[in-house]
């Protein structure tokens, strides 16, 4: 068995016209994440465990890592951690989302993988992965 | 090749599905043209800016020019093309518009 250990991290930046102070409530409080994410009890406290009610796959359990209000939330979601940093910028924020520790080897991120996503991408690409494997 | 190149080709539709066809097999210039409701030359400009981002090889063959995929310059922008990408880019914007409907102070 060969030992290859690569993880992949998947970067978002998004533009919110409104102060760090807002979006770090969104990010923060159960009531307002739930409204664009999922239900959840998070609570910005490092060592809270919690657990984000994902829709296919059920309840993922997640612990808080480091938070700096409002700049920086860093926790665990199911074997992933989700780096959320906000940056004032102008009227607004910057808010930057890292999803890393994604492992292609390992069945579990492939099902996620495939299954997570929205549009042609899901077939696309792992069609495509298979096709340079096979090569 | 930049990563803007194959993102700007993957933009379109049809670009798209000469690659989903291009997966299934290599096959002609006149084969894919058959495929759409589009002229050749309009197929052969898309091939190329296919081509131009690396994401097909072309081959000429006699009078033929055949094609098949690269899927190089996908994988290495795979992350950014993950579907957790996508995922994450539909909520991030569905934030911004909650945030943003709200009043400002």
């Amino acid at each position: 068995m060969t030992e290859k250990k690569k993880t992949e991290t998947v970067t978002v930046d998004q533009f919110i016209a409104r102060p760090p102070e807002r979006v770090w409530a969104a990010l923060t409080q159960p009531d307002l994440l739930e409204r664009w994410w999922v239900p959840s009890d998070i609570r910005p406290e490092v060592g809270h465990r919690f657990h984000l009610q994902m829709p296919t796959w059920g309840p993922q359990p997640a612990e808080v890592l480091e938070v700096r209000e409002p700049e920086l939330l860093v926790h665990t979601f199911a074997d992933w951690t989700l780096t959320w940093r906000l940056i004032a910028e102008g009227r607004g924020t910057r808010l930057i989302l890292e999803h890393s520790g994604f492992d292609l080897d390992n069945p579990q991120h492939r099902f996620a993988f495939d299954n997570m996503g929205p549009g042609w991408r899901d077939t696309v690409l792992p069609r495509l992965a298979q096709l340079l494997e096979s090569d | 090749m930049t990563e803007t190149d194959v993102f700007a080709a993957l933009a379109n539709p049809v670009r798209r599905r000469v690659l989903e066809l291009l997966m299934e097999s290599p096959r002609n210039a006149g084969a894919l043209a058959e495929q759409f409701d589009l002229s050749r030359p309009a197929v052969s400009e898309h091939l190329q800016v296919l081509r131009r981002a690396g994401l097909v090889r072309e081959e000429v063959r006699g009078r033929e020019r055949r094609y098949e995929i690269d899927a190089g310059p996908l994988t290495e922008v795979g992350a950014w093309l993950s579907p957790f990408e996508a995922y994450w880019r539909e909520r991030l914007s569905t934030l911004a518009d909650i945030l943003e409907e709200e009043p400002r102070s």
